[in-house]
């Protein structure tokens, strides 16, 4: 997020959200606020709730309290694919079809024009694999072409579950700067990440998710206030404060 | 840049989604294996068929009296399009449960529910691929109907085109079975149980209930090849129509409310019981609808048609009791040869059994076992017969109107033939295999790509 004098709007708010998985509890009381423009982190380890967070903002999972509010005003079920769309992670749609034909798909359904297509395609690297069907592609080129189609989608929201899962370190610097770059277009971007390391490079803020809770949400420099350890890096914050 | 809190458009092109499930269900294989298993069973059964017909003929070439029951419906098409029926009842389910349960499993349908697209919609265009894909398999077995003409044989189109009618309903029926299979099941495996549950369950209801009365013989009715019996008999009933239209939009709608993960189970089940009871309605209301039109060109679903205008006329209601048990031969006979008829042409029949069940063998009304009893206009006569030669009389002199006078010409002439089916099975283990493998082949072919894109490079 730009630095700015004036923090940015609250775009997305949750409120008390809240899942069960039978006797599990798999999302407990979670509350936060996403701004317009920023790239928020939803930081924790395999198992912390993060996907299913993600995917009962989106409401492609129903949740069993909470609501989700944006721009203050509640956004029901029907109506989250208009504000947002969310990429989940370990998915191979599609697979008997060609790469190009999936990705006009998107295109045509949301009407992007052919510059958005083609800058797409070039910032993501997809241009030798479009001739391929998905079930070829490496895991990397799966996740290149999951990228490609959340950003062809027009949402001033995406919600991206672990997306550098299957990049290389090269691979996964060159992504975020696509989505930094998406960031500054003046989208928001909510990252589900669980390598701390990639998060504190690429995120303006995070929220820390431990066992279906939050254990903590800031800035960086706001979490080590939060944690007096004004040095300590996000990995050292998140022991800290898990 | 654009407004960070605009909505993105509700609406969106129909056109690319349907190319979309179009190109899904034809991407995979198994709509061209399907295809493929078809051409041997329907070119064998057409075969067969056509081998037994010149036998027939053979006899019926010099007398006009055997060969006036030699039909081209009966004795070559359905057993022609009994090999479609199997490969519906057996092998379309897998096809059909493709549109959904590939997308389920592969993570695909978190993406497909968020496009812009009501679910509804997203179900109509499963459907219209499912609908697609089964005219598919009708086609390449309705091209023994050209093959058949080709080899000197009679087709009356308004049969013709009943009978395939009757399966392209109950392919889509079976396909709206699988999509509504699909959307309750986590994996194709379960879809695919969840269907040849109904599909060969209905076998089983054949076989176990059939001729049954009472709450059995309402379980029978719902057997998914009694939907299929009448247009074979070249008969087009309007309440099994709708009854089958309303089975299908209630599979389809119900595949629509579990097909969202999104929505909480109450609010799923809820919205189930509203559509089942708006298809149960609806089913209602279908078996109110008595109206059937008989296409056969023999006319064997109807009366003489002097006989069948005489009978419209009679306006009051004909009770007709009937003291046989259902699994009796003769009811079974009387059942075909009047019972049915007398329903179709007159106006109000009601047709109730005396007893029902075996126990009527050996009881109390022995003695009026095999009676069967016609009431009208306050007079009532009885009679042992299953014939109509001796019951419409009967009906007649009830009403007090005169026997009607025969309509000449109104026979039926037959088409014996002498056709050797040889030539088929070139067409069907040959031919139309290979157009399907070449048909497949095209549909893998990669998309055309702009320039600009394949030119676009890569940062990554």
């Amino acid at each position: 997020m730009p630095p700015s004098s004036v923090p940015a709007p609250v775009l997305l708010q949750v409120e008390g959200l809240a899942k069960r998985y039978g006797d599990q509890r798999a999302l407990s009381d979670i509350s936060f606020a996403v701004h317009a423009g920023e790239v928020l982190g939803l930081i924790g380890p395999n198992g912390a709730g993060k996907t299913t967070l993600m995917e009962a903002i989106a409401g492609v999972l129903a949740a069993d309290a909470g609501h989700v509010l944006w721009r203050g005003t509640p956004l029901p079920l029907p109506r989250r694919r208009e504000f947002l769309f969310y990429l989940p992670d370990g998915v191979r749609p599609w697979e008997d079809q060609y790469v190009a034909r999936v990705t006009e798909l998107f295109a045509t359904i949301y009407g992007r024009p052919d510059s958005v297509v083609a800058e797409t395609i070039r910032a993501l690297g997809l241009a030798s694999v479009l001739r391929k069907r998905i079930a070829e592609l490496s895991k990397g080129y799966g996740r290149r072409l999951l990228l490609a189609l959340a950003l062809l989608t027009p949402h001033p929201l995406v919600l991206m579950d672990e997306p550098f899962d299957g990049f290389d370190l090269r691979q996964t610097r060159d992504v975020m700067g696509v989505l930094r770059e998406v960031a500054a277009s003046g989208r928001t971007l909510v990252l589900a990440i669980h390598q701390l390391g990639d998060a504190a490079r690429v995120c303006d803020r995070f929220v820390l998710l431990a066992e279906g809770r939050i254990r903590g949400a800031g800035t960086l420099a706001g979490l080590r206030a939060q944690t007096g350890s004004p040095a300590a890096g996000l990995e050292d914050i998140f022991l800290a404060l898990t | 840049m654009r407004s960070p809190d605009t909505a993105v458009a509700h609406r969106a092109p129909i056109r690319q989604l349907l190319a979309k499930e179009l190109w899904d269900i034809a991407s995979g294989r198994a709509l061209w294996i399907m295809l493929l298993i078809l051409c041997p069973l329907v070119g064998y059964s057409f075969f067969q068929a056509v081998s037994l017909y010149k036998e027939a003929s053979a006899a019926a070439v010099d007398s006009p009296v055997l060969g006036s029951g030699l039909a081209p419906l009966d004795g070559v098409l359905v057993p022609t399009f009994g090999g479609l029926y199997l490969v519906a009842t057996l092998l379309f389910p897998f096809v059909a449960i493709r549109t959904l349960g590939r997308e389920k499993e592969s993570g695909a349908l978190a993406l497909l529910v968020q496009l812009p697209y009501r679910v509804l919609t997203l179900v109509a265009a499963k459907m219209a691929a499912i609908f697609g894909a089964w005219v598919a398999a009708v086609i390449c077995a309705a091209s023994a109907l050209p093959l058949w003409l080709a080899l000197g044989g009679h087709l009356y189109l308004p049969e013709t085109l009943d009978l395939v009618f009757g399966h392209v309903l109950y392919g889509v029926l079976i396909g709206a079975i699988a999509l509504f299979s699909a959307s309750i099941s986590e994996s194709a495996a379960t879809a695919a149980i969840i269907t040849l549950a109904f599909t060969i369950g209905s076998w089983a209801l054949d076989f176990a209930l059939a001729g049954q009365t009472g709450v059995f013989g309402w379980i029978s009715q719902l057997s998914l090849t009694q939907t299929l019996r009448p247009f074979e008999q070249g008969l087009l009933p309007a309440g099994l129509l709708l009854g089958i239209l309303a089975a299908i939009g209630g599979f389809a709608a119900l595949a629509a409310v579990w097909l969202h993960p999104g929505v909480p189970l109450g609010t799923k089940c809820v919205r189930s019981l509203v559509c089942l009871a708006i298809a149960a309605a609806a089913m209602g209301v279908s078996t109110q609808v008595r109206r059937t039109v008989d296409l056969a060109e023999d006319r064997h679903n109807s009366f003489p048609a002097a006989d069948q205008r005489a009978l419209a006329e009679l306006r009051e209601p004909l009770i007709i009791t009937v003291h046989l048990a259902p699994e009796d031969p003769r009811y079974v006979d009387l059942r075909r040869n009047v019972l049915a008829k007398l329903e179709r042409a007159m106006p109000r029949v009601a047709v109730r059994l005396a007893t029902s069940g075996q126990s009527m063998v050996g009881s109390t009304s022995e003695e009026a076992y095999g009676e069967v009893e016609y009431s009208y206009g306050g007079r009532s006569d009885k009679s042992r017969s299953t014939s109509h030669r001796e019951i419409l009389p009967l009906v007649y002199a009830l009403a007090g109107r005169p026997i009607p006078e025969p309509i000449p010409g109104q026979d039926y002439p037959g088409y014996p033939l002498l056709a050797d089916g040889s030539p088929a099975l070139a067409w069907f283990l040959g031919a139309l295999p290979l157009l399907i493998v070449a048909a497949w082949w095209w549909s893998r072919r990669p998309p055309q790509i702009p320039t600009q894109l394949v030119k676009s490079g890569g940062d990554i």
